[in-house]
């Protein structure tokens, strides 16, 4: 069971998307890459919302699109669910009337929750018979989440869902996601430029780069791959680490650079839970100037960001021994 | 109030003039709409024909306009006859015929309106209804319409005061009959070529003018109030 593209093409206003790519069709994928890669591009291609010129499109081994055959299914047969980045709720409409569009075109027999029960989840039931022009722009998030989840869709494409939203509740809102596509069994794939969130969401990736799907698959596979270092800010830079403390995935978890800290001996008599022996294997000036250090260690490789000064210091050279130390807060 | 300030001549031009004008709205409303919904959307073979079509009663001379009608709905013509023999509906030299000549030279106008608020629309919204299942035909209905209700109305209402006003194919095509398609500026037209009946086709004019206005004053309320409804 599997979204899966075959030499997919789109074109838009110069811009040309081209995709040869499988996704499994249960838990969530992310899409990451910088912005203008085309990620926005592919969720409306998988929707419906633009045309394939060349290629096929087919998810559950049903063909949605194939252009040589001349086969379309359009959008609003395809039971897709998209949230935009921009919520596009209706304007002329409450919260209540929003949702309820969404309630009284799915088909019956799909099992998903209804207005009430969403809006608790989501905790907007106060809002429900607000006009949408006064909410905030959190609000207009978990509003059009709630309406694309009420249409009770095979399969959940997300734009950029952490876009409005504060620190506390990016982190309610991708655990909501996360609990709620293992919970119901609805597949979804998020498309995001933050590294964090990628991170913590996906059970499988795909890093785009320039229209191009440059690398999927697991995110212990992808996001050790030089070319999704590639992808990445200096201060977004990090390693995928196994077996940390504090952290509940037997598959690990993206520690950044910037959240680890290095000793030249030994801590003792420290807070942190995460305190790794290692030897330093690289060392390479960035272009914004902080020193990114890797060292080898137990868990696999990791990578700190210093200061110029802070490395002579701490004194440390390739094949010194250094100590990683990293707050479980930090994961 | 407005009874008692008449005279009953008065009174009965300006009730037939609301009768043709509100007719004539009434029945090219859908048909306005459909235009302007066909004349909003991406291009596609024969739009221009059809925007051609929509505006020509704008440049062609009203009486021209009258005259075309007649030739094809006169009692005679091979519209009006079908209609007369088949339903025993007689147009020219009517209330109904007048309402029809008021509707052509109002059409414009109402398209014109309508379509630049099908255009204003934000295209966004319709690909957010077709991911929650909306058919292209549900998407009409439950978004674009009720989206471009302001435009849908201030056309209606700018119709309906440049219809209290229409002339020239009504004339041509319904003649001037008291009580049945003597509307106000055929009134005043009248009043003015009969000796002595000057203070009469003054004080016509003076209503023609009040309602044009009250007409225009509508349109931009509602216009106004529809759009606050929508945007805040």
């Amino acid at each position: 069971m599997s979204l899966d593209l075959r030499g997919a093409i789109v074109r838009r206003g110069g811009f040309r998307l081209s995709a040869e790519l499988s996704v499994p069709s249960e838990g969530i994928t992310v899409v990451f890459g910088p912005s203008g890669s085309g990620k926005s591009m592919l969720l409306s291609a998988i929707a419906g919302l633009h045309r394939l010129t060349a290629g096929s499109l087919a998810f559950n081994g049903r063909v949605l699109e194939d252009v040589a055959g001349q086969q379309r299914t359009p959008a609003h047969e395809r039971a897709i669910g998209l949230v935009f980045q921009d919520a596009r709720l209706f304007p002329h409409l409450s919260v209540r009337g929003n949702l309820h569009y969404a309630e009284h075109r799915r088909p019956a027999a799909r099992n998903a929750p209804i207005t009430l029960e969403i809006s608790r989840l989501l905790e907007f039931e106060e809002l429900l018979d607000r006009p949408v022009k006064n909410l905030s722009g959190g609000e207009r998030s978990r509003v059009a989440l709630a309406r694309a989840i009420v249409s009770a869709p095979e399969l959940l494409l997300l734009d950029e869902p952490f876009a409005a939203l504060d620190g506390r509740r990016r982190r309610d809102f991708a655990n909501f996601l996360k609990a709620y596509s293992r919970d119901q069994g609805v597949p979804m794939i998020v498309v995001t430029h933050l590294i964090d969130e990628a991170a913590e969401l996906a059970n499988h990736i795909v890093a785009m780069r320039a229209g191009r799907v440059i690398c999927s698959g697991r995110p212990a596979d992808v996001m050790t791959r030089p070319e999704f270092a590639d992808l990445l800010a200096p201060r977004d830079r990090g390693a995928w680490v196994q077996g940390a403390a504090g952290f509940a995935s037997g598959d690990g978890v993206w520690v950044r650079a910037d959240s680890v800290l290095l000793a030249s001996a030994e801590p003792r008599g420290i807070s942190a839970r995460n305190v790794w022996p290692g030897t330093v294997s690289g060392i390479v000036r960035e272009p914004d100037g902080a020193i990114l250090v890797s060292l080898a260690t137990a868990k696999g490789y990791i990578l700190s960001r210093i200061t110029l000064e802070a490395l002579a210091d701490l004194r440390l050279a390739e094949g010194a021994h250094a100590w990683a130390i990293v707050k479980a807060h930090a994961l | 109030m407005v009874r008692a300030m008449l005279t009953a001549e008065e009174f009965q031009i300006l009730s037939t003039s609301l009768g043709i004008a509100g007719r004539a709205v009434v029945f090219s409303l859908p048909v306005a709409i459909l235009f302007a919904w066909a004349l909003a959307r991406p291009r596609f073979p024969g739009q221009a024909a059809l925007n051609t079509i929509a505006h020509l009663p704008l440049v062609l001379p009203p009486v021209l306009v009258g005259y075309l009608l007649l030739l094809a709905f006169g009692v005679n013509g091979p519209l009006g006859g079908w209609l007369k023999q088949t339903f025993g509906i007689q147009l020219a030299l009517t209330a109904e015929g007048a309402a029809l000549a008021t509707a052509v030279m109002a059409f414009p106008l109402m398209v014109r309106a309508i379509r630049l608020s099908f255009e204003a629309t934000d295209g966004g919204l319709f690909e957010a209804a077709a991911v929650l299942r909306a058919s292209p035909w549900d998407r009409f209905w439950s978004l674009a319409l009720p989206l471009a209700w302001p435009g849908v109305l201030a056309g209606a209402v700018v119709a309906f005061a440049a219809g209290l006003g229409e002339f020239g194919a009504v004339i041509t095509f319904a003649s001037n009959i008291e009580g049945e398609t003597q509307t106000l500026p055929l009134a005043i037209n009248a009043a003015l070529n009969t000796p002595g009946r000057d203070d009469v086709a003054f004080r016509l004019a003076v209503i023609s003018l009040v309602a044009a206005i009250a007409g225009l004053l509508a349109a931009e309320g509602l216009q106004h109030w529809a759009r606050r409804r929508l945007e805040g």
